[in-house]
């Protein structure tokens, strides 16, 4: 079981740098950070302030929005782009698809709005589209880009605001025992490979034994894709997407 | 230790590994199986989404007046035959009858869609707006779950037919599952458009 975990990991993250060269989607940030502009159409400044924004709702809530500007999309629609990067990413938690790409393309002209799994009830593709239509499109044709970004992130805080609890501290529990438990394991298997005495047996033995050893650590290995917490935004939690949201060009 | 000592011990931990092997092929397949169950249910669900939604713009159409009726009726058969089909999804047949019925009510729909261009006064409504983004949404939902489907069938299918698990496939009686087909003309989300400016 634990080998297929770990091969399905692997293959999942070859299959994740596979669309990143086919599709032409950014690779994740890292250190992560939510708010990504590759075209530096915002100043630095106004990145950190919509970051610091966003982390702390973050940190409030579990709730992972990500800002990304991209020059253009090359030919892809803007909401299939959105699904695989917030896909790729793995934008919210794992366990409440809690994430939101909010992703506009410069070039294209082009906004989207796309809610994981977790949010489609508390930010509607409706609420997504108003939101496109009436508060981020006026600022972006008066070409006030910031405006119509910090906006727009306020208008989806307060969407998502009050109907989403604060589940992060049960997540990294659930990942502490999954450690201990993991340690206890390898544990195991290294006092039987080691203890269980000579014959025959004990070649086969210890080779069964080992393997599952590296198996494990393989499958921990690939579940804690998005770690250590420094300073700032604590990394993507590995949240799926399901095609929801809005887009709209301006 | 004598030699057949040493033969009996090899021969033992040979079984124990195929036991292993079997039991974690055995639940390999399991898995597999039930995702696709569970990520066939999500296209089901986005379908009946897409169904409702229809529903509520028909309503909104049968209320305003003298709409053409042709059109409507047209719709109102499709929607009924799609929501008849029970698809069992080890059954090529049923998931391309309810694929082409779901199909046909899309078709449909369109059609009912573009006659309501002529309907200013209806195609104008904030509510008619709304309807055209949820559509939309739900056009991606269907095609992102259905590309989710035909992932976790293709992942089923390898191992239903790949060697070795293909023996254990065969003992359990497990058998490749239909994929999913793109729609004929129709391979990308359809143009839902209400021309509203």
């Amino acid at each position: 079981m634990k080998f297929k975990k770990s091969i399905t990991c692997l293959l999942l993250l070859v299959s994740f740098v596979k669309m990143g060269v086919t599709q032409n989607i950014p690779s994740r940030p890292s250190p992560p950070t939510l708010v990504n502009d590759y075209t530096n159409t915002l100043t630095s400044d106004q990145v950190n302030a919509i970051e610091k924004k966003l982390v702390a709702f973050d940190d409030s809530t579990s709730t992972q929005i990500a800002v990304v500007i991209v020059s253009t999309l090359d030919g892809a629609d803007i909401s299939d782009y959105a699904l695989k990067l917030g896909r790729a990413w793995g934008i919210g938690g794992k366990e409440y698809n809690n994430g939101v790409v909010f992703i506009i393309s410069i070039n294209d002209r082009k906004i989207n709005i796309s809610t994981g799994y977790g949010v489609e009830g508390a930010l509607p593709d409706i609420t997504a589209k108003h939101i496109i239509e009436d508060v981020v499109k006026p600022n972006f044709k008066g070409n006030d880009f910031y405006r119509g970004i910090d906006e727009g992130t306020n208008a989806i805080i307060k969407a998502l605001k009050g109907e989403y609890s604060s589940p992060r501290k049960k997540d990294r529990g659930a990942s502490g025992t999954k450690m201990v438990m993991m340690i206890i394991v390898i544990v195991i298997i290294l006092a039987l490979s080691s203890g269980g005495g000579g014959g025959g047996s004990f070649m086969s033995r210890r080779g069964y034994g080992g393997l599952g050893g590296a198996m494990f650590l393989g499958g921990g290995f690939g579940g804690s894709g998005g770690g250590s917490r420094s300073g700032g935004f604590g990394g993507f939690g590995g949240g799926s997407f399901g095609g929801g949201g809005a887009s709209g060009s301006w | 230790m004598s030699t057949s000592k040493i033969i009996l011990i090899g021969l033992a931990s040979f079984i124990l590994i195929i036991c292993f092997w079997g039991c974690n092929g055995y639940n390999g397949l399991i898995s597999a199986d039930q995702s696709v169950k569970k990520v066939w249910s999500n296209v089901e669900t986005n379908y009946q989404r897409r169904t409702d939604l229809y529903s509520s713009v028909i309503k909104t159409i049968e209320g305003s007046a003298n709409f053409e009726k042709s059109t409507l009726k047209e719709v109102l058969e499709a929607r009924s035959k799609a929501t008849q089909i029970k698809v069992d999804i080890n059954d090529p047949a049923s998931l391309e009858a309810y694929q082409k019925a779901q199909a046909s009510l899309q078709g449909s729909f369109s059609r009912l869609m573009a006659v309501a261009e002529n309907y200013p006064d209806l195609k104008t409504t904030a509510a008619f707006r709304d309807f055209q983004t949820q559509i939309e949404g739900t056009e991606n939902r269907i095609n992102v779950a259905r590309q989710d489907y035909n992932k976790a069938i293709e992942d089923y299918n390898l191992r239903v037919k790949r060697f070795p698990s293909v023996i254990l496939a065969r003992l359990f009686g497990y058998t490749d599952k239909p994929y999913y087909k793109a729609d004929e003309g129709t391979e990308k989300a359809p143009n839902i458009d209400f021309n509203i400016k």
